[in-house]
């Protein structure tokens, strides 16, 4: 029993923080004095408030941070490379631009529409650049999220001049903004439920994949199966996450590194733990954005840039160095 | 049985033929050594019969069935491949790699027998202490053995080592090569293994086949093969051969 307690150690720990931050989310916020006091003493609208406000948003932000930083693993696991992610690979802007196309052609339409064209436009863009990448053989890992994000910049910039030609730019710089405060829609995040399902059931194939086609095919895998499973994921992930909250970078970047160095690369020990772990990450830079301007709040988008560049920093700059003393051995 | 015929292949068409005419049957239960200079193709023969080149013509047999008709999960059961190089992408420890071996078995869900499986390879190979440690993190001898459990821990009748014994030292080599040996005499497994010490081979192989230029220059039991005359013509090399213990050894140098 203590084995066991001992070897969960580092989920126990992020499961208890997760609680703690979600029932913190549930309290912080502007409307309706949600404390423990008032909703203790029967307090209709405090309890409303939560309900329909602080409960869905809290539930959206630990799904979206949960199905990125997976998205993200899975991405670094069939590419291998360590900067791949849905926002250095073009799969988010593919998703804006599927959405905002969904709003030109079909005007407003309900959440699932919105989803099937950011879906099929983020599936389509990060099979592309996959196939691009597989064939290019860039010798340097650190200059993939550099073309990724070239490749994310002109995919942004097809979507620009869309908004642009159809008049729609205002809506386009609100859906390029993310934040859990937005269109009141939250139900399609419930949607990444089930990739993350099928996350942690292929999560051993994955880490196979990683090793090799070869590899793959000796332990009677097919890699292209498994490759386009991976794909479909990472895109529905990105999809639900972009129409329900919009863009959250470097999360599916940042965690898997971080959770690698404490877990290695088998996906199955450390997938999810990292889901976990990501849910906190995003709740802790949730709650800030709330706290900092308080009253009012600030797109979390930005909360987690801030946050996020710096961690990804210490990253590449890692990464330099150690390449670096590589060459030099 | 691996009954393999008229197989040809090329990687391009105008580079000429990687593998010309290859018929062989591997014998069932043994240790089938594969010798031959750099770039002779036993790693591209090899590659065929585990059906990850394809060849241009020719056939491969794996107990009666076509090896491009069998499903690669079912495959997996039967023939286990390991690669002459072993570039490793990701960061595992020795007991994760060796689990993936029982992926065929169990597709990434161990049970008890699964778990069994992989402690006897970890113990086969010496690597008990080892299973906790990354690979990243091992001398290259080591990362060797422990790429040989995961093949041990996939419990496949048919077993391809290319060039195993890379990065071994001696001991550990003919610690290798015994464990090979094993594998035939008490779990009734059929090796076919790549070696470039044609010594090895002699002493703890069952059949020597000898390839050059992609072609089958000739095939035997040990003591048909180490002769001047055969080794050579495969090596294009001036062999000295000498008795020792009345077993034959080849000096090359
Ligand atoms: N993937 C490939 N693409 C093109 N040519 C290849 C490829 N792999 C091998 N070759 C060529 O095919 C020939 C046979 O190579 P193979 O690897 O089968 O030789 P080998 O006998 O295993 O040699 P070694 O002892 O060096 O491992 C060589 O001339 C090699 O250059
Ligand atoms: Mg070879």
């Amino acid at each position: 029993m203590l084995g066991l307690l001992r070897s969960r150690r580092k989920r126990i720990a992020i499961t208890a923080l997760l609680v703690i931050l979600s029932l913190t989310s549930l309290m912080v916020g502007s409307l309706g004095g949600v404390t423990p006091g008032a909703l203790a003493a029967g307090d209709k609208t405090a309890w409303s408030v939560l309900w329909y406000s602080r409960l869905p948003r809290t539930a959206a932000i630990i799904l979206s941070a949960a199905g990125l930083s997976a998205a993200g693993m899975i991405m670094q696991a069939i590419s291998r490379n360590k900067f791949m992610s849905p926002s250095t690979s073009g799969t988010t802007d593919a998703a804006a631009l599927g959405l905002l196309l969904s709003f030109v052609l079909l005007n407003r339409q309900p959440g699932l529409v919105q989803l099937l064209f950011a879906f099929v436009f983020a599936l389509a863009a990060s099979a592309l650049f996959t196939t691009l990448l597989s064939r290019l053989k860039l010798r340097e890992a650190v200059y993939i999220p550099l073309v990724g994000m070239m490749y994310g910049g002109l995919i942004s910039s097809v979507t620009t001049a869309i908004a642009y030609r159809f008049d729609v730019m205002q809506m386009m710089s609100a859906i390029a903004l993310g934040s859990f405060a937005r269109l009141g829609s939250f139900t399609m995040v419930y949607v990444v439920i089930a990739p993350l399902f099928f996350a942690v059931l292929y999560a051993t194939r994955f880490s196979i994949i990683g090793l090799g086609e070869d590899f793959a095919k000796n332990l009677g895998l097919s890699y292209k199966r498994v490759v386009f499973t991976g794909l479909v994921i990472i895109a529905l992930v990105s999809a639900s996450t972009f129409v329900s909250v919009g863009p959250l970078p470097f999360v599916g970047l940042i965690i898997p590194n971080m959770a690698a160095s404490f877990y290695g690369d088998n996906l199955k020990k450390s997938i999810v733990d990292l889901m976990l772990f990501g849910a906190d990450f995003v709740l802790v830079c949730d709650i800030l954005s709330r706290l900092v301007i308080y009253p009012f709040e600030m797109s979390v988008s930005l909360t987690i840039s801030v946050a996020g560049g710096a961690i990804f920093m210490f990253y590449l700059l890692r990464r330099m160095y150690v390449g670096k003393k590589r060459e030099a051995a | 049985m691996i009954e393999i015929c008229g197989l040809n292949q090329s990687y391009d068409r105008r580079g000429g033929y990687t593998l010309r005419d290859i018929n062989l049957t591997i014998r069932e239960r043994a240790v089938t050594a594969l010798v031959g200079a750099n770039g002779a193709g036993k790693s591209t023969l090899l590659g065929v019969i585990a059906n990850i080149v394809r060849p241009l013509s020719g056939t491969v047999l794996l107990d009666g069935e076509d090896v491009r008709r069998i499903k690669a999960s079912a495959a997996a059961k039967k023939l286990a491949f390991l690669k002459q190089t072993l570039r490793l992408g990701i960061r595992i420890t020795v007991e994760e790699l060796a689990e993936y071996g029982r992926f065929p078995h169990c597709g990434g869900r161990p049970r008890d027998a699964d778990m069994e499986k992989i402690d006897d390879a970890l113990r086969y190979m010496k690597l008990s202490e080892l299973r906790g440690r990354y690979l990243d993190e091992l001398s290259g001898g080591q990362r060797q053995r422990a790429f040989i459990a995961m093949i041990l821990a996939q419990d496949t009748p048919y077993i391809f080592l290319d060039e195993p014994l890379n990065n071994l030292d001696i001991k550990h080599s003919v610690e290798m090569m015994k464990i090979v040996k094993r594998l035939v005499a008490e779990l009734g497994k059929t090796v076919v293994i790549v070696l470039h010490d044609v010594n090895f081979a002699a002493a703890y192989a069952d059949r020597v086949v000898a390839m050059k230029d992609g072609r089958i220059m000739s095939e035997g039991n040990p003591e048909e093969m180490i002769t001047k005359d055969v080794l050579d013509r495969v090596f294009d090399h001036d062999f000295n051969i000498a008795e020792h213990g009345g077993r034959r050894v080849c000096l090359y140098y």
